[in-house]
C-alpha cells in the first residue's frame, strides 16, 4: 500500500520544482576490478532531488549511502552514469555542507577553529569570520566550549562541532552522513527541530542519511530506502506529513505510525535475508 | 615532579655505583667521582673545555641545522609528491643503510680536515633519520581531513600549510631528536678522524694518555650535550602539542 504511494520517478511532471541533485545509472566499485576483488558499492543508482526537499537515504549499512554524498560532492567520481549538481558536473566547495559520518575534526585545531577552516574560502575578513563561527557554535550548544580542543570533547560534542562546521557557510545543499548517530536523545531532538528550521528558513537542499527509520520519517520529505550488496535504490517513498513538523506531535500521526511499521518491516527482511549481515536467516518469531 | 625526585635518586645510585667501581678497579682505569670534579674544575679555569665546546657545538649546529633545512623540506617534497618520493625513497634508504664512516676518507680528499669536512660529516649522519621522518610524516597524512578540507573547497596549498604540515609535525620531531644523536655522535667521529680538535680531540688526547679522570669529563660534557639538545625538541614538542589531552610521547 506504501508502495503505491506517489513516487518522485524523475519525469518531470510541470509543477514540480527543477532537480537540484540527478544521478543518472551511477554505478561505483571500490578496489581492484581487474581481478575480480573490487566491491560493487553502488549498481546502477538512479535518484532526483528537487529544490528545498529534504531527502533521506535510508538502510543498514554497506549499501552506499555515504559513497553517495562522497559521490554527489564531487569527492569520488562515479565508474559509470552521471551525476549532475545543479545542472552541473558537481565540484565540492562552500556551497555543499558535509557533515561526515566520522565527525572528521582537526585535531589541533579548536572548535572555533575547525568551524572557521570551512569559512576561509567565503568570509576573507578575519573578524566576520570568527563572528560567522560563533555563531554556528552557539546554534549547536557549544559556546562554552569555542576555545577547547576536539581531544577534549565527548562524541556527540564532536559531532555537533561537525554540523556547525557544515552549517557555517550557509550551504545550499546539506549533505549529511548520520548527522544525529552519536548524540544523546535529547540533544538529538533538539538538533533535529535547528536543522528542520535553517532548512525552511534557507529552502536549501538536504541529502541526509540515517539508519534511522523515526529520523528519516521525521525530516524527510522522500525517503529513499536502500539495499546492500550491491547497493541499490529499492523504493522511494513520500512522507506527507504536514510542516512545520516541530509544532505537533508528528509521531502520534497515523501516516508516520503506518510508514514506521512498513519501514521496520522491510529493512528488517533485508537485514535477515542478507547473506553478509551478522543476523542472515535468524528466525524472530522462535520461542526463545 | 616526582620523576624529578626519582631521577635525582637514580643519579645519585649512578654515583655511588661509579664511586663503587673506582675503589675496586686496578690502576686508576676508573676515576672517583671526586677526582673527575676536581680535573672538571682544572679544565674550566684552564680555559681548555670552553673551547673545546665551543669548537664542537659550532660544527655540530652547522652540520645539524643544514640537515634540518634540507632534510624537512626534502621529505615533505617526497611525502607530497608521490613520484617524486617514489623515485628518490630507494636511494635515500641505500644511502642511509650505508655507514656513513665510509665516506670519510673521501670527504677527506675533497674537502680536507677542516670545518668543512667536519661539518659535511655530521651533516650526513644528522639528515638521513631527518629526512626519512618527515617523508614517513607527510605520507601518514590523515586522507579523511585531507577529503573534509577538500570538501570546504581549501586549495591544495591551504591543505598542505594546515593539514598535511601539521600532522607530520610529530613525526619531523622525532626525526630531529635521531638526527642530533647521530649529529653528536658524528662530531666526535670528525674530530677524531680529521683534525683532532673539540670535545672528540680532548677524548683522543686524553685516552691516550690514560688521563682518565679529565677523560671523563669530556665524556660527561658530551652527555650533557645530549641531553640539552633533547630537552630543548622535547619543550617544542610540547608546545606544538598543546591540543593532545596528553603526552603521549616521550
Ligand atoms: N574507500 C573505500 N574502499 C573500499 N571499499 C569501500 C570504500 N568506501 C566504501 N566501501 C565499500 O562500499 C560499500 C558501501 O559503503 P558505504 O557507502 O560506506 O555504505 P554505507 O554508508 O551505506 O554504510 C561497503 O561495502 C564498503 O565496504
Ligand atoms: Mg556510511
Amino acid at each position: 500500500m506504501i508502495g503505491d504511494a506517489p513516487q518522485h520517478t524523475g519525469l518531470a511532471d510541470s509543477e514540480a520544482p527543477a532537480p537540484r541533485i540527478l544521478l543518472r545509472g551511477v554505478s561505483k566499485t571500490f578496489g581492484n576490478q581487474n581481478n575480480g576483488g573490487g566491491t560493487l558499492a553502488l549498481a546502477n543508482v538512479d535518484l532526483t532531488v528537487r529544490d528545498g526537499a529534504f531527502v533521506s537515504l535510508l538502510g543498514p549499512s554497506g549499501c552506499g549511502k555515504t559513497t553517495i554524498l562522497r559521490m554527489v560532492n564531487g569527492l569520488i567520481a562515479p565508474d559509470a552514469g552521471t551525476i549532475t549538481v545543479s545542472g552541473q558536473a558537481p565540484r565540492p566547495g562552500p556551497d555543499m555542507g558535509f557533515v561526515f559520518q566520522s565527525f572528521r575534526l582537526i585535531p589541533w585545531s579548536s572548535v572555533r577553529g575547525n568551524v572557521e577552516f570551512a569559512l576561509v574560502e567565503t568570509i576573507p575578513g578575519k573578524a566576520e569570520r570568527r563572528a560567522r563561527a560563533d555563531r554556528y557554535i552557539e546554534l549547536v550548544g557549544l559556546s562554552r566550549f569555542a576555545d577547547a580542543y576536539p581531544s577534549e570533547l565527548s562524541g556527540g560534542m564532536k559531532q555537533r562541532v561537525a554540523l556547525a562546521r557544515a552549517l557555517a557557510s550557509e550551504p545550499a545543499i546539506l549533505l549529511l552522513d548520520e548527522p544525529f548517530a552519536s548524540i544523546d536523545a535529547q540533544t538529538r531532538e533538539l538538533m533535529q527541530i535547528e536543522l528542520m528550521r535553517l532548512w525552511t528558513l534557507r529552502k536549501s537542499v538536504a541529502l541526509f542519511v540515517t539508519h534511522s527509520v523515526d529520523e528519516a520519517i521525521l525530516l524527510s520529505d522522500q525517503i529513499v530506502l536502500m539495499g546492500p550488496r550491491p547497493g541499490r535504490v529499492l523504493e522511494v517513498i513520500d512522507v506527507g506529513l504536514n510542516r512545520p513538523r516541530w509544532t505537533y506531535d508528528v509521531r502520534a500521526e497515523p501516516r508516520f505510525i503506518e510508514l514506521r511499521s512498513y519501514l521496520w518491516d522491510r529493512i528488517r527482511t533485508l537485514v535477515l535475508t542478507d547473506p553478509q549481515s551478522d543476523f542472515y536467516g535468524r528466525d524472530l518469531s522462535a520461542n526463545i | 615532579m616526582k620523576i624529578a625526585v626519582y631521577r635525582l635518586l637514580f643519579l645519585a645510585a649512578l654515583i655511588g655505583l661509579w664511586w663503587l667501581a673506582s675503589t675496586q678497579v686496578a690502576r686508576n682505569l676508573v676515576p672517583s667521582p671526586l677526582a673527575t670534579l676536581q680535573a672538571a674544575q682544572r679544565l674550566i679555569a684552564e680555559g681548555r673545555l670552553g673551547t673545546a665546546l665551543f669548537d664542537s657545538l659550532s660544527i655540530y649546529l652547522g652540520g645539524y641545522t643544514v640537515a634540518i633545512f634540507l632534510g624537512v623540506p626534502l621529505g615533505l617534497l617526497m611525502g607530497t609528491i608521490r613520484p617524486l618520493g617514489k623515485t628518490l625513497e630507494i636511494f635515500v634508504y641505500a644511502l642511509s643503510a650505508t655507514p656513513r664512516v665510509a665516506f670519510i676518507p673521501l670527504i677527506i680528499v675533497f674537502l680536507g680536515l677542516g670545518p668543512q669536512a667536519k661539518i659535511l660529516i655530521i651533516f650526513l649522519g644528522a639528515v638521513m633519520p631527518i629526512l626519512i621522518n618527515t617523508y614517513a610524516g607527510a605520507l601518514n597524512s590523515d586522507q579523511d581531513l585531507v577529503e573534509m578540507a577538500r570538501s570546504v573547497g581549501a586549495k591544495r596549498q591551504r591543505i598542505f600549510t594546515q593539514i598535511v604540515l601539521p600532522g607530520a609535525v610529530p613525526f619531523i620531531i622525532v626525526g630531529l631528536r635521531v638526527g642530533a644523536t647521530i649529529g653528536l655522535i658524528n662530531t666526535v667521529v670528525a674530530e677524531l678522524y680529521t683534525a683532532v680538535k673539540g670535545l672528540g680531540g680532548l677524548l683522543a688526547i686524553y685516552g691516550n694518555t690514560f688521563r682518565m679522570a679529565e677523560y671523563f669529563v669530556v665524556v660527561l660534557t658530551l652527555a650533557l650535550v645530549g641531553v640539552v639538545v633533547t630537552e630543548a625538541l622535547r619543550f617544542v614538542e610540547i608546545r606544538l602539542g598543546r591540543w593532545r589531552r596528553s603526552e603521549v610521547i616521550v
